[in-house]
């Protein structure tokens, strides 16, 4: 379990005497100053990283004045805490800042990347889930079987391929060989035929690595219910296996499937970049990667401020779910 | 009496028939044109900031200058928004150009267009000598400009300018581009660069981040409305991807890889045309005369002795020429030819022996090692691994540092390399030789510190001199000494020039016949249209 | 010789042997570290030597796997890349393994700010997803092996502190513990003692688990182009490279896509079936 969650946090104990709402004020506050020192390493790193954007943006045949000019312009030359602070009061205010290659708004940018971005990680999770849940019961209640040395293989195998290698095997098949589908891009977000065609392959390939982890996962959280002394007791009972599955495995065991479901989403996070650079699709991933080549400081600071709170928040929301699921409430 | 109309009738039917089909066999019904290049996104569409083939692309189609290269042939110049070309006056120091009447700049933002004048074109060669609101500053210092009446400019030059040297500055290229005053001061610069308003064929429309810019054809446009409806410029850096989108129809023109197997792999597909057209984009390796080992010329001679144009060209095979002067002779004047270099004993052909020689008599028999950054991009990496790996055959390792790009840039201008490749296209000897050359060009320390890499200072007197030699002649004959200077004391070492390669469904029809282009991109104009 | 112990390592060895996810990962990972020890031997070319009038050449009798784009063997830069990929992945997990397990347990023993200190700077940095904290380290550091190294350590840290705190605080608390340093025994004495020995098995687990991760971090990077530089031949290099070639030499990406996947694979194996044996309440393979 703990291999592919990579960013399993310690479990968050409920005190004893402390009431829910206080833990749930304390944990959400905590995120306040993680999620600042977050902003400010991202902020520092990708400043003391050599390149200019400036030189990014004017292109090679600009002389030295236009470059200087325009760092002149860009801010660059202010004081570093100035610009921190400049970035700190913009986001207090709602605003992000413009790219400094393209002037325009990142707010602009960021809303126009980011469907793109959540069409692919909603659909990869859908898919991965419809089909990660199903199979991950079904090797457990036939462990040991063929079946289940069959799964438990795809399932590693799906955790270590990498997400890139996966796209261009898939490019190559449905693409390439049988020209099912598009090889990359975004299609036209407002056609929605177009926009399923584009996304079929991206998606199949996040779809299929977070099925993988939720096989395995699903398999091992059903397991550990069959062992229980209840469920035993039921099977012992004879109750109808359909019906020990139904009554007691699934109702127990989806609720911590689907409270890490949301921690897959972070690893999914990686896979998501890597797997918009190889699709071409103009999500937030590829923005990322192509404002750190341009050295774009404001627009790579934005998106790693989107995609840092969504871990802390998914680390919250995570955090939280452990303390629902408590045993008591398991067992009932 | 009936039978007669119905008669009459049928004959029309079969003529207005036989003609409406005549038209459309030739035109196909969806005058559409998408258009992929290499690239993740645009970085500006301002006429004077655009560097790069995806910008100076949609730039292209947007603008116009007061005259322009002939679309496909850069060797010959045309009147644009000027009537004519004119001849200077006042001892060559004097350009006063008329303009076509009835040029209506494009509509936007739901601001009407409007007739462009003469005070538009004073304006846009202003902003173009901004070195605030432009890259091109350098090239219009001590220029002056004037509007003398509604259509009629006057440009003064500090120091007289043989045409050679003066009709890139007011053409349709870099500075030279016509930016309308009113669209841009209501934008502002910073919206400009994603929302162009210009006079050309075709009218900026819509621009979806990492995505796409897409133009419309321009009704008003001064030469007639174009064919084509709609032009959609992609930015797909995958070249795999592009390649696809041409063969399933997605795309109807796509930037390729410059390597011969790809202009084969493409060939092979029925209905695609490969086109491969200049003037590219010059191979040069600069020495850094200041650096240990290389600063012997022994060891510039063995390495120079060591590279072997012949393999890069297997490599890169129809889509690359070889270069022998840093001024490309077939497109430029000004250039040396390789006979000429061998002439005077500078070819340098490979001969890894004498190399070897060279460097044991240079008391380095067993070769040196040295460091240079390079940029991720492919172009850079496969000529830098290819000299490599050249290099590492008389002894010399060359450990690369690889950086994104624009990192390169950052970096080789602070004077990192011992030896510097730089790909790039200059619009004239001049230019060439001035940013790369002389003294006030060398990196870090030069007055105007600019792209000379090696810190050369011999032929600053050459550069100056064939720059306010008006006489074409002797100005030709300036440039070809200040080359063989530079190839005698092995300044640096032209490898090869990388030609343009875009491959197009043959439904494509340029309109023109393309054989070079300083767009960088095959140019799509009024007449550019898709057959059926 | 302790008999006890004798026979507590042969139950692990049969178990092990038994195991055969653990056996069939042991020998795939043997097999891969063997090939780069041994690359010199095992390769049939030199994977430096380019020979462009034979680039891209379809695998064939001279050419196992083919030639890539500059004429190179792939077959001999497979090999070789076996040796960064491995380099990489294990001595960055190693780095890791030792600053986050020492955080982790100093945390764990020291306990108020130093612990509050770690802890949330351990939570700051696993903040950001792998791929994008190996991203900005490259930028920073620039390309090269050593410097690949440090930055998946750094993004391996983190975890092992995660995974070393937990047990450590809860060891603190025993009974036995509270009187061991009651009778004034030293922190290093308590964390040697017992803090370590107690983790061990987890952080060796996750260390195996992760060097999987950390190859596959390795090849991301090198896609990006952010890994080693050239000429060095690595698996991420060669398939980003061969991206290029998709349509026409389609080879390239192709089998060194599955040099990752194998090795990676390996090592998954290895790791999840050790836990099951170190482990035996997970037997059902978690």
């Amino acid at each position: 379990m703990q291999a592919i969650f990579d960013t399993q946090r310690a479990c968050t104990v409920f005190d004893e005497g402390e009431a829910v709402t206080g833990y749930l004020v304390r944990r959400i506050l905590l995120c306040i100053p993680i999620l600042l020192a977050v902003l400010t390493l991202v902020f520092l790193l990708v400043r003391v990283a050599p390149g200019d954007p400036a030189v990014a943006a004017l292109g090679d045949y600009a002389s030295k004045e236009a470059v200087e000019a325009l760092r002149e312009k860009m801010g660059l030359n202010a004081p570093l805490y100035v610009q921190y602070f400049q970035f700190l009061s913009g986001l207090l205010h709602g605003d992000l800042g413009k790219s400094l290659i393209t002037s325009r708004p990142v707010a602009a940018q960021v809303a126009s990347a980011f469907p793109y971005t959540l069409e692919l990680t909603a659909s990869g999770i859908l898919l991965g889930s419809f089909l990660g849940i199903p199979l991950g019961i079904f090797t457990a209640l036939h462990r040991n079987a063929m079946f289940d040395y069959l799964g438990r293989l795809f399932s590693l195998v799906g955790l270590s391929v990498p997400a890139f290698y996966l796209g261009i095997l898939l490019i190559l098949l449905f693409a390439i060989k049988l020209e099912l589908f598009p090889v990359v891009g975004g299609g036209n977000l407002s056609d929605l035929g177009e926009t399923l065609r584009y996304l079929f392959l991206p998606a199949l390939t996040l779809a299929l690595i977070m099925m993988s982890y939720i096989t395995r996962m699903t398999r091992s959280s059903v397991l550990d219910i069959l062992n229980e002394d209840y469920v035993r007791t039921a099977r012992a009972k004879g109750l109808r296996e359909r019906l020990v599955v139904y009554k007691h495995v699934l109702k127990n065991a989806l609720l911590p499937i689907l409270s890490v479901i949301g921690m897959f989403a972070i690893v999914l996070i990686g896979s998501s970049v890597m797997t918009e650079v190889v699709f071409s699709r103009p999500g937030l991933g590829k923005m990322l990667v192509g404002a750190m080549k341009q050295r774009d400081y404001i627009m790579l600071q934005s998106i790693m401020v989107i995609f840092s709170s969504l871990v802390v928040l998914i680390n919250l929301l995570t955090d939280l779910a452990y303390g629902f699921i408590d045993p008591r409430i398991r067992y009932e | 009496m009936y039978r007669k109309l119905i008669v009459l009738g049928l004959a029309a039917g079969l003529v207005l028939g036989l003609f409406t089909t005549g038209i459309t066999e030739e035109l196909a019904e969806n005058q559409v044109l998408r258009i992929a290049l290499d690239a993740a996104d645009l970085n500006t569409l301002d006429p004077h900031r655009a560097a790069a083939t995806m910008d100076r692309a949609v730039v292209d189609m947007v603008f116009n200058g007061l005259v322009r290269y002939k679309p496909g042939d850069i060797l010959v110049f045309e009147p644009d928004l000027a009537v004519e070309i004119p001849e200077p006056t006042d001892g060559g120091l004097v350009w006063t150009f008329q303009l076509k009447q009835g040029v209506m700049v494009h509509p936007w933002d739901g601001n009407a267009g409007y007739e462009l004048t003469a005070e538009d074109v004073v304006y846009s060669f202003n902003k173009a000598a901004d070195p605030d609101r432009s890259s091109y500053a350098g090239e219009y210092g001590g220029m002056s400009f004037e509007a003398v009446d509604r259509y009629t400019v006057k440009i003064t030059l500090a120091e007289p300018l043989s045409s050679m040297l003066f009709l890139p500055k007011v053409a349709d290229y870099c500075g030279g581009f016509i930016v309308p005053k009113q669209p841009i001061e209501a934008l502002g610069d910073d919206a400009f660069k994603t929302h162009p308003v210009g006079t050309g064929p075709f009218m900026f429309s819509e621009y979806v981040p990492m995505d796409k810019t897409v133009l419309v054809a321009n009704p008003d446009y001064f030469r007639g409305a174009p064919v084509l409806e709609k032009v959609e410029v992609r930015y797909m850096p995958e070249v795999s991807s592009r390649e696809y989108g041409l063969r399933s129809g997605e795309l109807e023109v796509v930037e390729g890889r410059r390597e011969q197997d790809w202009v084969e792999t493409m060939e092979e597909n029925p209905g695609i045309v490969v086109d491969v057209f200049g003037p590219g984009e010059t191979v040069v390796l600069h020495f850094n005369l200041k650096r240990e080992y290389i600063k012997k010329k022994a060891v510039r001679k063995a390495i120079a002795y060591a590279l072997d144009r012949d393999s890069f060209l297997a490599f890169f095979g129809s889509t690359a020429e070889a270069l022998y002067s840093p001024v490309p002779v077939k497109y430029l004047a000004g250039g040396l030819t390789y006979p000429e270099l061998w002439a005077a004993g500078l070819a340098y052909n490979v001969d890894r022996e004498e190399a070897k020689d060279l460097l044991a008599d240079a008391g380095l028999a067993d070769g040196f090692t040295m460091e240079a950054v390079t940029s991720e991009r492919a172009s850079y990496r496969r000529v830098y691994e290819q000299i490599q790996a050249q290099l590492a055959r008389i002894g010399i390792d060359l450990k690369l540092k690889v950086v994104d790009h624009s990192t390169m840039h950052s970096l080789i201008r602070e004077d990192t390399n011992p030896i510097t490749i730089y790909i790039a296209w200059r619009a004239n000897a001049d230019v060439f030789l001035t940013r790369f050359y002389h003294s006030d060009s060398i990196v870090v320390t030069g007055a105007k510190s600019d792209t000379n890499f090696s810190h050369y200072t011999g032929i600053d007197d050459l550069i100056e001199a064939a720059r306010s030699e008006v006489d074409a002649d002797m100005q030709i004959a300036l440039w070809k000494e200040a080359q063989r200077e530079i190839a005698e004391y092995l300044v640096s070492y032209p490898l090869i020039m990388l030609k343009y390669i875009f491959a197009r469904t043959d439904k494509v029809d340029w309109g023109y016949d393309l054989k070079s282009t300083v767009a960088l991109y095959t140019q799509i104009t009024e007449n550019t249209r898709i057959l059926k | 010789m302790n008999d006890g112990k004798m026979s507590e390592t042969k139950r692990l060895w049969k178990t092990f042997i038994q195991n055969r996810t653990a056996f069939v990962g042991a020998v795939i990972a043997l097999i891969v570290v063997l090939i780069a020890i041994f690359a010199p031997f095992i390769a049939p070319y030199d994977p430096l030597i380019q020979d462009v009038y034979n680039r891209l050449l379809s695998p064939q009798g001279g050419h196992l796997l083919g030639t890539d784009n500059f004429g190179r063997d792939i077959l001999s830069r497979i090999i070789y890349g076996a040796r960064v990929s491995l380099l990489v992945g294990i001595s960055s997990v190693l780095i890791g393994m030792v600053i986050g397990t020492s955080l982790g347990v100093i945390a764990g023993i020291k306990g108020g700010k130093l612990e509050n200190l770690i802890m949330r700077g351990v939570d700051v940095l696993m903040s950001f997803p792998n791929l994008i904290m190996g991203l900005m380290v490259m930028a920073v550091l620039g390309s090269g092996m050593g410097k690949l190294i440090i930055a998946i350590g750094i993004i391996m840290a983190p975890r092992f502190a995660r995974i070393a705190h937990g047990p450590t605080l809860a060891i603190k608390e025993q009974d036995y513990i509270t009187a061991a340093r009651a009778l004034g025994f030293g922190d290093l004495r308590v964390i040697f003692r017992h803090a370590l020995p107690n983790i061990l098995g987890e952080v060796l687990v996750m260390g195996t688990l992760w060097t999987a991760t950390a190859i596959r971090i390795e090849a991301n990077l090198s896609f990006i182009g952010l890994g080693v530089p050239p000429p060095t031949p690595t698996w991420g290099g060669i398939i980003r490279e061969g991206m290029d070639y998709l349509s026409n030499a389609s080879w390239i990406s192709l089998f060194s896509g599955a040099a990752i996947l194998i090795t990676v694979l390996s090592f998954n194996m290895l790791g999840d079936g050790i836990r099951d044996i170190i482990d035996p309440r997970t037997t059902h393979g978690k």
